[in-house]
């Protein structure tokens, strides 16, 4: 984990989750990219990230292309045809994509979080003595619009507290800043603010982490996306 | 460990304090010095090899090695108008980062500059006994010891422990009689003598801002900013360096604080400004 | 597998990553930690049955991963499993005999025994020699009345009227030593597991939070979660709420659902 540094929050909120990365890729010291992708979607409702070595990161990795066509809509602060461009980019070597896409041809319906959650552990459990090094991280709503947070170990144990979950590097840090700045049913734009100061006040203890974040929060009408300013140091 | 603090006597020279333990002065390979002169007696294990013996707390892959700060950029240089020092503020533990503020440049009398990277205690603790003898050098020879002199009473010193884990790399500089001096002293013993010099984690991207920007002629405005551009942007590339980039001028009547600014907020600035075309 | 095959693993481990891991470990790069059940388990027989009991507390290192984890797993309905030790093996390989006790239960039209699921567990824990990291306390109410045994991760068993296991079973051990005595009624037996568990959470660093209670007695399980909260967190008395605005976004966009009425958009002309 400390080859490529990373970290990466989820928290719960009144009908809504958030989930938060910092954007750092590196190695060891030197920083080699300050817009690296470790939060992906599964479907619609569903973001996750992963923490840990970049490698695995993209091996894993699931990411849907936004349709530039309805069902979606889009308000964004920047010229849309950057965003396509930008995420379109973004699609590599895939493995939890291929599952994703698996499940909803065989099952005619999306997966839940929790499912989806639980066919990540699987993944990583499957190589229990000698696995990826991946530290992932699952945030959603379910059918019925109920918020889910987990994240796990390298080999698949899931952990699903009903506050929140921090990975990475700057794994100490993000406790502290997530047990004192937390607290129960913040509204969406308030647990933007309270995720979005947690991560960025965790990373600046951090060598590993930060150069900027990005946050997602995951709400019923919609995904709210927003890159932060952090320190560049 | 660290008995002269209590019995002064034992630093002026003594080789052996009351108990009989060993001191590093023993290995003085100058022989005779001066009182004064004398080196700082730590203790050190009572063998015939202390070296081999602390081999386990200080070779570089020792289990239980005594976890010292290393990320660090510090670059000096000198130019027509004295000597420019620049210095981040970042203190590192692994991955953690301790401090933001920490004080690189060691202001060791009002005519010499010393750098930190490596280990902080180690650099504050040499740089200020190099201050001391300075200081007794001038009172005996009711003259300022030149720069030349002064690195190499550094580098005679960390000398005298090599191998016993001291981890330090400096740049002495200051003005004396033959003009602007900066010297790299490290705790190998290595001390050499150039125009630019670049310490720690981040150097390698600061010479290469460094080298881009140099030459000899600069006005001290353009100096000063070059220093700090190359200070900045290794803390963006270097995980282990950042903060506050401290600025210092050196120049005929003593060195000059010039400034203390966040890096991030230069980041910020030098990213917003026009680049030069690239052909 | 290669990443571009269509046909999803069959089960069972793979190995493809290990020669990789060892030339990362080898260059140096840290072999991740795993999250463990730094645990106290604990199983009691009774007059009517037999009462399990666990903390629930996960640890990751020094850091307390999970605050209320569960640890007493379902096996069969007359059977449950407190695991303590590498948290993902306890889950995965009581997930996996559970699997196969509802198959053989299917296959033989009855219920499992708890002595099947004991077997097929240490077979199971013996062939991987120790390094699938559970022990585990087995306990179930089935044809030949209440059983009770302790698992240990390299395949060895016991059978005992009261058993503890994990990093504070010395503490819940002497509770159960000092107490414990035949034909306890529920009562008395749910209250001796409670205080055995909370010696574990109370003096053992590797457990802590909430006590699981599960009771088995011959034709039904009550699974007590959290049935007592010895170390609730007091709220918080002021807000570190902050005001809206405070951070700085440098893009903002909203990807806002719409539902999508299928039946009548397609044109078929």
């Amino acid at each position: 984990m400390e080859y490529n540094g990373g970290a990466i929050i989820a928290m719960k909120g009144k009908g809504c989750v958030a989930i938060a990365a910092d954007r750092r890729f590196g190695i060891q010291a030197l920083t080699l990219g300050t817009d690296f992708q470790k939060v992906f979607s599964a479907t619609d409702k569903i973001y996750f990230g992963l923490a840990g070595l970049a490698t695995d990161v993209q091996t894993l990795l699931s990411n849907r292309i936004p349709s530039p066509t309805p069902p979606f809509e889009f308000t964004s602060s920047r010229p849309i045809q950057s965003f396509f461009l930008k995420t379109k980019a973004d699609i590599c070597s895939e493995k939890f994509r291929m599952k994703v896409d698996m499940y909803h041809l065989r099952e005619e319906r999306e997966i839940s979080p929790k499912t989806f959650a639980h066919m990540v552990s699987s993944t990583l459990y499957e190589k229990r003595f000698g696995g990826y090094f991946v530290f992932p991280t699952v945030a959603g709503l379910d059918a019925n619009n109920e918020p889910y947070i987990c994240n796990m170990d390298g080999i698949g144990c899931i952990t699903t507290p009903n506050d929140f979950v921090v990975s990475g590097t700057a794994e100490n840090q993000l406790y502290g800043m997530c047990e004192s700045l937390w607290e129960p049913n913040l509204e969406p734009e308030d647990l933007f603010e309270t995720i979005s100061q947690a991560l960025l006040n965790g990373v600046d203890r951090d060598a590993i982490s930060g150069w900027g974040g990005i946050v997602h929060v995951i709400t019923p009408e919609g995904v709210i996306t927003r890159t932060l300013k952090g320190r560049m140091d | 460990m660290l008995d002269f603090l209590d019995n002064p006597a034992t630093l002026a020279g003594a080789n052996r304090d009351p108990d009989g333990d060993m001191h590093a002065a023993d290995f003085d390979p100058v022989g005779m010095a001066p009182t004064e002169f004398a080196h700082p007696t730590f203790s050190v294990p009572a063998i015939a090899d202390p070296v081999a013996f602390l081999k386990h707390q200080t070779g570089v892959d020792a289990k239980n090695r005594i976890k010292i700060q290393h990320g660090t950029t510090t670059l000096a240089f000198k130019f027509n108008h004295g000597v420019i020092v620049a210095v981040d503020s970042r203190a590192t533990g692994g991955s953690y980062i301790a401090s933001q503020t920490v004080k690189k440049v060691i202001e060791i009398n009002p005519y010499l500059l010393g750098t930190m990277a490596g280990g902080a205690a180690d650099c504050s603790y040499w740089e200020r006994e190099l201050g001391r003898r300075c200081r007794i050098y001038e009172l005996n020879n009711k003259e300022r010891i030149s720069v030349a002199a002064a690195s190499k009473l550094l580098a005679n010193m960390v000398y005298a422990y090599k191998g016993m884990g001291l981890s330090m790399g400096t740049m002495v500089t200051g003005w004396d009689k033959t003009g602007p001096q900066l010297y790299y002293v490290d705790s190998d013993g290595q001390r050499l003598k150039s125009d630019l010099f670049s310490v720690g984690s981040g150097s390698t991207y600061a010479y290469g801002v460094l080298d881009a920007g140099y030459k000899p002629d600069l006005t001290p405005e353009e100096a000063i900013d070059l220093g700090r551009r190359a200070i900045v942007h290794a803390t963006f590339r270097d995980a282990y360096s950042g903060g506050y980039v401290s600025v210092y001028h050196v120049k005929e009547n003593g060195w000059e604080f010039i400034s203390r600014t966040d890096v991030n907020d230069l980041i910020y600035q030098y990213q917003a400004e026009e680049k030069p075309s690239l052909v | 597998m290669a990443a571009t095959a269509t046909t999803l693993p069959k089960g069972g481990f793979n190995f493809d990553l290990c020669a990789r891991n060892e030339m990362l470990a080898n260059k140096g790069v840290k072999l991740p930690k795993t999250t463990k059940t730094g645990t106290t388990i604990v199983g009691c027989l009774y007059k009517d049955g037999l009462v399990l009991g666990a903390d629930t507390r996960a640890t990751s290192g020094p850091i307390v991963a999970d605050k209320n984890c569960e640890k007493i797993h379902y096996l069969a309905p007359n059977m449950y499993c407190c695991g303590a030790g590498t948290a993902a093996d306890t889950e995965f390989t009581t997930n996996l005999i559970a699997s196969k006790l509802e198959l053989h239960s299917l296959a033989t039209g009855r219920q499992a025994r708890v002595t099947t699921a004991m077997t097929m567990l240490k077979q199971m824990l013996f062939r991987y020699q120790g390094n699938i990291g559970a022990a585990l306390v087995l306990g179930g109410f089935d044809v030949n009345g209440p059983h009770l045994y302790t698992i240990y991760p390299h395949g060895s068993t016991d059978k005992l009227p009261f058993v503890t296991m994990g990093s504070g079973s010395l503490a819940a051990m002497s509770v159960f030593e000092s107490r414990w005595k035949n034909g306890l009624d529920r009562e008395q037996a749910v209250e001796l597991v409670k205080d055995a568990i909370e010696a574990g959470i109370f003096n053992d660093l590797g457990s802590g939070s909430n006590v699981d209670v599960c009771v088995i007695t011959k034709d039904n399980v009550e699974y007590l979660r959290n049935y007592r909260k010895p170390n609730e967190r007091q709220p918080k008395l002021q807000s570190y709420k902050f005001e809206r605005g405070t951070t700085t976004a440098l893009t903002s966009d909203f990807r806002k659902f719409v539902d999508v009425v299928e039946g009548d958009a397609m044109d078929m002309s």
